[in-house]
């Protein structure tokens, strides 16, 4: 299956319209037409990385979802305007990437230097512009006008995700449902939305549009913890980024709050976000020292079994066998 | 000054010439009355253009401020805000852009707004489909086209914005602690992808997909335009081996994208046909080069050569020049000229008269 759908990624491409500088029809994009922009193209696509140990998540979810329809019996098909719900999913979420990239002064991702590092700050931010502009040209271009909306509120969640891990909550109870929040918009809220919009392409019944977005929302924020649990107990080398990584910017993750719980003495740590000289090191020790790391597991196992609940109400099929496969894979994954 | 003349002298204020074609008026206006009495005015001076602007502005009824962006009542643009402050001092690009914003009493930057309320207004409803008969309409202007106007500015100080974005490893002494730009970069980033997150929000409420297909290729002939602004030479002693219409098309992506598609798209809002949407379409365009050419005209006519102003050895005359001269006998004269501010100004009159005669 995973061969399969990495041939079929091959294949698909997006290319814009050839331009005019005129109106004509309105929506002629551009070409990467002078050399200069030929540039931010490899840029673009050396960071989408397309190695097949390297497919994100995101992606399988989305050709795997396609296969909504099935329970609608309209058609076994993936639609081309799906298709290019992931294309867009893949690459508002690259320029994310990018743009994160930038913020937090990131060297390496995915195991690769990032843009930022080899090409600048300023091309950097632009790449992810331009990404973002691509991703809009394309989703004007399925004419739904539902699944624009529906895409839109994913830029302005990432957005605001970012704006939510600049501040921080001095109530113990609140730091955990803001780091959930934050959890949702910066990562979730793609997926869910994706999924919805998948959905909504291939079935007019809402009750499946609900199943899609539940499932796509436990996943994701399952898919976060994990990754928050990882940057503590993997090292470098499996990861492609350093890890200590959420430490070293301040910010206090799933295991980092649990183990206040126990140790509250952190909560100084947290609060000034980790700036002391050796605030990292000691907080990496509390936390291996607790059990912060097993309750963020257990809690991501909680949101799996969510979202394999939601994914049920779908009648049986090969593909729902797949997403339900594809949410143990993400507590399993060590990388 | 009534409105048709209005319309007719922003061109004029902004160093356009001719007259733009009449055919797509809104039935309801005259036809124009002696066009050449208004030829004769050559007062171009800030005084004059503000109130230009703030008859325009009485003639939309209201002006697309940017305060009056919903975002403004947002917890995301307090805490930019209070982002932004704590840059005082240092010398972050991102500082001069937001100065630029509060306090501009040219009103440059609400430019774009007003001329798109301007030419919804001016083309009034469309004769032909009469689908919007339900829309609202304030002071003769549809509430989709108000928005579709509010999103042309967010677009643009968005990009602002974001080409305030400084290098880290090519930063001097002299530019302050690497961490005031590290910082100053974030908040940079933060605030422009929260202005075009606005911006992407409010298109999908405009419920069109053209519209949103016609911004959406705007922003990304606008990124394509300051990529190229970026990538001519640091040192910025030579002029890019262009000639005048790779210049002009450049020009187009970085300052014509933005306008001319956001026309275009209010006309769309209004289910104007095509040829009332490619008139739309190149006035804004006109209207935005102009703009542009007109600037970069500025250091050349100055009645004072003394007062060393800079411009840009990839602004429209100096392109010109090179072109006219030849590239190797253009370097050969920049060579020829050094830093002094004597020889600078008599390199700045050089310029002038080669323009001059050959205009």
């Amino acid at each position: 299956m995973a061969s399969r759908w990495w041939r079929w990624r091959r294949g698909c491409s997006w290319k814009p319209a050839a331009r005019s500088p005129g109106p004509g029809s309105p929506g002629r994009a551009g070409p990467l037409g002078p050399s200069a922009a030929a540039e931010v193209r490899a840029q673009v696509h050396r960071r989408k990385g397309l190695d097949l140990s390297q497919i994100p998540y995101i992606n399988l979810v989305k050709h795997l979802t396609s296969a909504c329809p099935n329970v609608c019996r309209i058609s076994r098909h993936v639609q081309a305007s799906q298709r290019a719900i992931a294309l867009i999913a893949e690459m508002i979420h690259t320029a994310s990437l990018v743009h994160d990239d930038v913020i937090d002064d990131a060297s390496s991702r995915r195991g690769k230097h990032t843009v930022n590092k080899i090409w600048g700050e300023k091309k950097a931010v632009l790449a992810g512009d331009l990404i973002l502009s691509a991703a809009s040209i394309a989703l004007a271009r399925i004419g739904n006008t539902t699944v624009i909306s529906i895409l839109t509120q994913v830029i302005e969640d990432l957005v605001r995700g970012e704006f939510l891990q600049l501040g921080s909550k001095e109530n113990e109870n609140e730091r955990f449902a803001h780091y959930l929040e934050k959890t949702f918009k910066k990562t979730a809220s793609l997926i869910a939305n994706s999924c919805k919009a998948v959905s909504v392409l291939g079935c007019p019944d809402p009750v499946v549009h609900e199943i899609a977005y539940q499932y796509g929302k436990n996943v994701g924020i399952a898919f976060q913890l994990i990754d928050d649990v990882l940057d503590f107990t993997s090292c470098s080398d499996q990861m492609g980024k350093p890890t200590s990584a959420d430490l070293k910017l301040g910010l206090a993750t799933g295991p980092v709050l649990f183990a206040c719980q126990q140790f509250p003495e952190m909560n100084a740590m947290i609060m000034r976000r980790f700036s002391l000289p050796g605030d990292v090191d000691r907080a990496r020790q509390y936390v291996l020292q607790s059990d912060g790391v097993q309750q963020t597991t257990y809690l991501a196992q909680q949101y799996c079994h969510e979202a394999i609940r939601e994914i049920s109400k779908l009648r049986p099929s090969p593909e729902r066998d797949a997403l339900i496969q594809l949410s143990e894979i993400v507590l399993t994954r060590d990388k | 000054m009534n409105f048709r003349q209005l319309l007719l002298h922003l061109p004029r204020y902004l160093g356009a010439s001719g007259s733009p074609r009449r055919l797509w008026w809104s039935p309801s206006l005259d036809t124009i009355s002696s066009v050449g009495s208004w030829r004769g005015r050559s007062s171009k001076s800030p005084a004059h253009w503000n109130q230009v602007v703030s008859e325009a502005e009485k003639i939309v009824g209201y002006p697309t401020s940017f305060m009056s962006l919903r975002c403004l009542l947002s917890d995301e643009l307090s805490n930019i805000a209070m982002q932004v402050r704590k840059l005082v001092g240092t010398q972050h690009p991102l500082l001069t852009t937001a100065r630029g914003l509060v306090h501009d009493s040219w009103n440059s930057l609400q430019l774009r707004g007003l001329v798109v309320l301007l030419i919804s207004k001016a083309a009034g409803p469309s004769s032909v489909n009469t689908s919007c008969q339900n829309y609202d309409m304030v002071s003769g202007i549809y509430s989709c086209q108000r928005s579709l106007a509010e999103i042309t500015e967010l677009i643009h100080i968005a990009l602002l914005v974001h080409r305030g974005i400084v290098n880290l490893n090519e930063l001097q002494s002299s530019d302050g602690p690497l961490k005031d730009m590290q910082f100053g970069n974030k908040i940079a980033i933060l605030s422009g992808d929260f202005l075009l997150a606005n911006a992407c929000n409010g298109l999908a409420l405009l419920q069109n997909t053209k519209v949103v297909e016609l911004l959406a290729s705007a922003l990304m002939d606008l990124v394509q335009g300051v990529y190229h602004e970026n990538s001519t030479s640091k040192e910025s002693y030579i002029t890019d081996d262009i000639g005048i219409s790779t210049w002009k098309e450049q020009t187009f992506l970085s300052h014509g994208a933005l306008l001319a598609k956001s026309c275009q798209a209010a006309m769309e809002l209004a289910k104007h046909d095509a040829e009332v949407q490619n008139m739309a379409f190149q006035y804004g365009k006109h209207m935005a080069m102009s703009h542009k050419i007109n600037s970069d005209v500025q250091p050349f006519i100055k009645e004072k050569t003394s007062d060393s102003m800079t411009f840009n050895l990839n602004s429209a005359p100096v392109v010109l020049h090179q072109e006219f001269l030849g590239r190797d006998l253009w370097i050969k004269q920049i060579g020829e000229s050094s830093s002094t501010e004597v020889q600078l100004s008599n390199f700045q009159q050089m310029l002038l008269s080669t323009l001059l005669s050959t205009a």
